[in-house]
């Protein structure tokens, strides 16, 4: 290859470059534009299908309401989804582009605390109001930023009440085998429940992690048996748990309580686990069943859920739960601040504190939610009933599962 | 051929590539991600050409050296370790680890060493991911890099890049000297005929190995750099399968074995991948499938062969690579 | 508890060499390392899913159809694109398939979507317990139909005309061709059969395992130990492989935790490449 060719086929990469020179004009303002980068494919691609249904359902409501309302005139809202693969890295690419050449006005987090903290770096520098819809762990918040807001408890708060209510109607549960995936959710959870455990006074039996695409789940389950637990808690995404609960029948392995997080909330888990499903207990963020009267323009679940099963006909579950109501946050902070302004609108988010569908919402001061108190359900029949807390509880925590008669 | 020609292409790289070093200059923040990107998709190129090129070893081992790389430094620069030293020590770590395997594995040819290359990045990541007390595990593992100076939004992006730049040159000139060396001929000789290239004296084995641990060393510092850029790296992330399949394509795409096409294979892979990425939101992964398959079927010798086809005579890398394949071809035959 | 570990990682075993079969087979005839595999069984669960779940056929009655559909995909992927690459080194046919592969997976996430299904039948089919031993049965059945597919395969390959031409061809392309073998129908038909293996594999294993495109990685890996480790092209060799595989793995989990279950076969696989490249039955195969 000489000279000219080489010139020639450097030419072909600045052809091929080009189209990226160019960022779309931003002429007069029409819309609010949101930035979503979401794990399309890869690995977590079920759950970006989830936020994106509960992003799309917001801005469907809002633009049919007209749009919100910023300083008297109506502006309709628009998402920008960019994949980044369920790569974290690639994230934090997708969320500078979505801010620097995409030219949003403000982000939502990509999935999970793994990517919102590697990705609210970003956010922090560009000075971009941003919601986590789905990142827990306190180390994302604990990073001193000021534009980084999230819906999600601490993971404590979902072990917390469990061995509350657990203790107080089996006191005879005594000894915990957990099984965590090694990953970041998961293992963080389990190590909550761990704690949670302990700080009550019950013996930790067992305490395995598996690997990501771990297919047989047979042998660790084997000394599940024979360590002989009142409680097996198992942590892990929807696959993983469908098929340890399968596992665990196949083996005949059953307990006074069986914890499973975060499967048993989604409604493909009670599809999926058929039978198996019954008496799993869990405890997520949100449930269709919780009772507030909101302020948002979804207003009580009720009306979300009913909105939403007119969408997708399908029942929704915390995650696409979170999503909406991320958005009707940001409508909420746009309306209150009148402006598009992101300082502005960022201060207008820091300062809230109102009744949503999704719970009270009131940030502390690291931007993470702390007016939340996350329920704790169970599968009965085939449906997730509500066992705590007390205010919305539809039922009693129910003992025994694929226990031998 | 004469030197002269020889040299010509090798200068107008490198004064291109030098030239690239004005982008803080005149681009924008994600535009400095880009080319951040774009020179360590060109380390990742230029080094598995040393050991698919050159050697003639399918070697599926970049991710393993990138992942090694990125938690080697990573795990270091958490710890305080200044940069540069954390690049070397991850070099260091990988030029040894692939000297090691490379005596191993490079007894095996064709389809078990190219399984053998693959399954080192797996038992890797799933090592980074049981050892939680050093890498953190399925966690991640976060890199609070300070480059001190408050530094700025623009300042840290033009650090990176041009750190990323810096290492590209220097991996660029590295293999154009092993190219013309003792090493680089005796590859050739080992690419072409193994057992007659022990004949004339060439210590196979020891080349072959020092072909592989050279295709690893500076994948091992990018993925140091990688890791303090990105400030967050986790197991599945950096020892992704695709790391080692998309150099082969950026190799294949500029024209096996040579060095400046790697380069340009590189920078043109990532214009489309990002073009694609931007384009098709849902079917993105697809139509890079697409292309691949394409540039294996139709353009078997890169761009530089549509080059090569515009004019009469056909120079030489592009011939080498034609006249490798068709050994190999007659090679993988020979096997079957 | 051993028992059961020891029926667990047998039963295991089997289903691995069920995946693995089809795969060991075009690898040894072909010398094309196949990465579609894992989406090729991935796809085979879909149909037994959406046949049993829309249709209410059974999926015994679903493996019948599976074979000659996915036999004939097969047989045209290969001759349609692999049969121009086929005397290309390694390295063009396996970065090939890994196109295809990203082709094929982007398609079932768009047709399927990425979230998981399970095939379960109504009424479930239970387990059955030998003192403290269970075993669920509807893995006693998949690994009955897995010994008896592979079985299958073995006497295809062995009494059949095309299945000595794939043989002949595995041993010595250039002879079989003077000797009249059309090679590249058996090459379409290796590939065919490797196809309608995994099709089938696919199957039975929607009855245990959730659905996923994503599932496809974690089978194509299995493949790849299973086959290295009984040696490649051998149908014997494959149910050996995924025994061997099956027990490390399930007495691994035990004895050193499940994490660490898959760096062991890993491990095992970089062991065996560097040792016994052949594998334990395969003849020397590559060099």
């Amino acid at each position: 290859m000489n000279a000219r060719s080489f010139c020639r086929a450097f030419f072909c990469a600045a052809v091929a470059a080009a189209p990226f020179a160019f960022p779309p004009n931003a002429a007069a303002q029409e819309t609010i534009r949101f930035g979503a980068p979401l794990p399309l494919t890869g690995a977590l691609a079920p759950e970006a299908l989830k936020q994106q249904q509960g992003y799309d359902l917001w801005a469907e409501q809002v633009n049919k309401a007209g749009g919100i309302t910023v300083g008297g005139k109506k502006m309709k809202v628009e998402i920008v989804y960019t994949d980044y693969q369920s790569n974290t890295p690639r994230a934090v690419q997708a969320a500078e582009q979505l801010i620097t050449q995409g030219k949003v006005d403000f982000l939502f987090s990509p999935f999970g605390s793994g990517a919102a903290k590697a990705a609210s770096t970003v956010s922090e520098k560009y000075r971009m109001p941003t919601i986590a819809s789905t990142a827990s762990s306190a180390q994302v918040y604990d990073q001193g930023y000021k534009y980084l807001f999230g819906t999600f408890t601490p993971n404590d708060t979902l072990t917390t009440p469990l061995t509350q209510i657990v203790a107080q109607t089996a006191p005879n549960v005594k000894r915990v085998a957990i099984i965590a995936r090694n990953d970041l959710f998961p293992l963080a959870i389990a190590q909550e429940m761990e704690k949670s455990a302990k700080n009550r006074g019950l013996e930790v039996a067992m305490f395995e992690k598996y690997a990501i695409n771990t297919m047989d789940h047979s042998s660790a389950l084997a000394q599940v048996k024979a360590a002989n637990a009142d409680w097996i808690f198992v942590t892990g995404y929807i696959n993983d748990l469908v098929l340890i609960r399968k596992q665990m029948s196949d083996q005949r392995i059953g307990a006074p309580v069986v914890t499973m997080i975060a499967g048993p909330a989604y409604q493909e888990f009670i599809d999926a686990a058929g039978a198996g499903a019954e008496n799993i207990s869990s405890a997520a963020w949100w449930h269709p069943a919780v009772r507030y009267q909101g302020k948002d323009l979804f207003g009580t679940a009720d009306n979300f859920v009913k909105l939403f099963r007119a969408k997708y006909n399908s029942t929704p579950d915390y995650a696409q739960a979170s999503s909406a109501v991320s958005g009707a946050l940001f409508q909420m902070a746009i309306e209150k601040a009148g402006s598009l302004d992101r300082e502005k609108v960022r201060d207008a988010l820091a300062g809230m504190n109102v009744v949503t569908f999704w719970g009270p919402v009131h940030f502390g001061p690291n931007g993470q939610i702390d007016s939340l108190e996350p329920p704790v359900f169970q599968i009965q029949g085939r449906k997730a009933v509500v066992v705590h807390p007390p205010e919305i509880k539809q039922g009693e925590l129910q003992l025994g599962v694929g226990m031998q008669k | 051929m004469t030197g002269h020609v020889k040299r010509a292409p090798s200068a107008a790289l490198l004064v291109a590539l030098v030239a690239l070093a004005a982008l803080p200059w005149f681009g924008e923040s994600y535009t400095l991600r880009l080319g951040t990107i774009a020179c360590m998709y060109a380390i990742l190129a230029v080094s598995w050409n040393v050991i698919g090129g050159m050697a003639g070893y399918p070697s599926f081992a970049t991710a393993a050296f990138f992942g090694l790389g990125a938690y080697t430094g990573g795990v270091l620069l958490a710890r305080g370790v200044p940069l540069v030293l954390a690049i070397a020590t991850a070099g260091a770590v990988s030029f040894a680890a692939a000297m090691l395997l490379g005596w191993v594995l490079l007894r095996l040819r064709g389809h078990y060493f190219a399984i053998a290359s693959l399954a080192v990045a797996e038992v890797l990541r799933e090592l980074t991911n049981s050892a939680t007390e050093l890498t953190g595990g399925g966690m991640g593992l976060n890199i609070p890099l300070e480059l001190g100076g408050g530094a700025s939004v623009a300042y840290e992006a033009s650090f990176f890049f041009l750190a990323m730049w810096a290492l590209l040159l220097v991996c660029v000139l590295a293999v154009l000297a092993v190219e013309r060396s003792r090493l680089g001929f005796g590859l050739a000789c080992i690419r072409q005929n193994e057992s007659a290239a022990d004949m004339i004296g060439v210590h196979a084995t020891l080349y072959k190995s020092l072909a592989f641990a050279l295709s690893g060393v500076f994948v091992a510092m990018a993925g140091t750099l990688y890791a303090g850029w990105v400030h967050y790296i986790e197991p599945p992330d950096v020892y992704d399968i695709l790391l080692a399949v998309k150099p082969i394509v950026m190799v294949l795409l500029g024209g096996l074995g040579s060095i400046i096409g790697a380069v340009i294979g590189a920078f043109v892979f990532l214009g489309i991948e990002e073009f694609v990425w931007r384009n098709w939101l849902q079917v993105h992964s697809g139509v890079l499938g697409f292309l691949i398959v394409v540039l294996l079927l139709f353009m078997p010798h890169g761009m530089v062969s549509v080059g090569k086809r515009l004019r009469r005579t056909p120079s030489v890398p592009a011939a080498g690579a034609a006249a490798q394949l068709r050994a190999d071809s007659v090679r993988g035959a020979g096997h079957g | 508890m051993f028992l059961q570990i020891l029926v667990n990682g047998v039963v295991l075993g089997c289903l691995y060499a069920c995946i693995a079969a089809g795969f060991s087979l075009v690898w040894g005839v072909l010398n094309v390392i196949n990465l579609m595999h894992g989406s090729f069984i991935v796809l085979g669960s879909y149909l037994a899913w959406g046949a049993y779940h829309s249709m209410g056929v059974s999926p015994w009655v679903t493996i019948a159809i599976a074979a000659p559909l996915f036999y004939l995909m097969g047989y045209l992927v290969q001759r349609g694109v692999l049969n121009r690459v086929m005397a290309a080194p390694v390295l063009v046919t396996l970065t090939l398939t890994f196109g295809m592969d990203l082709i094929l997976n982007n398609a079932m996430i768009l047709a399927f979507k990425a979230d998981y299904r399970k095939l379960i039948l109504d009424p479930p089919l239970g387990t059955v317990a030998w003192g403290s031993v269970v075993v669920p049965v509807d893995r006693l059945v998949a690994t009955v139909f897995a010994l008896v597919l592979t079985g299958a395969l073995y006497v295809l390959l062995r009494r059949t005309r095309m299945g000595r031409a794939i043989i002949a061809v595995r041993l010595d392309r250039d002879a079989a061709r003077l000797m009249g073998v059309d090679v590249p129908v058996t090459y379409a038909a290796a590939f065919g059969l490797g196809a309608a293996m995994a099709g089938c594999a696919g199957v039975l294993l929607a009855l245990i395992f959730p659905i996923s495109p994503l599932s496809s990685i974690p089978y194509l890996g299995k493949a790849f130990v299973v086959c290295v480790l009984g040696g490649l092209g051998s149908v014997p060799g494959a149910v050996l492989g995924g025994l061997v595989l099956g027990l490390v793995e399930s007495f691994g989990a035990m004895a050193i935790g499940p994490e660490h279950a898959v760096t062991l076969s890993f491990a095992l696989l970089i062991g065996f490449l560097v040792f016994r490249p052949q594998g334990l039955l395969g003849k020397r195969g590559f060099e």
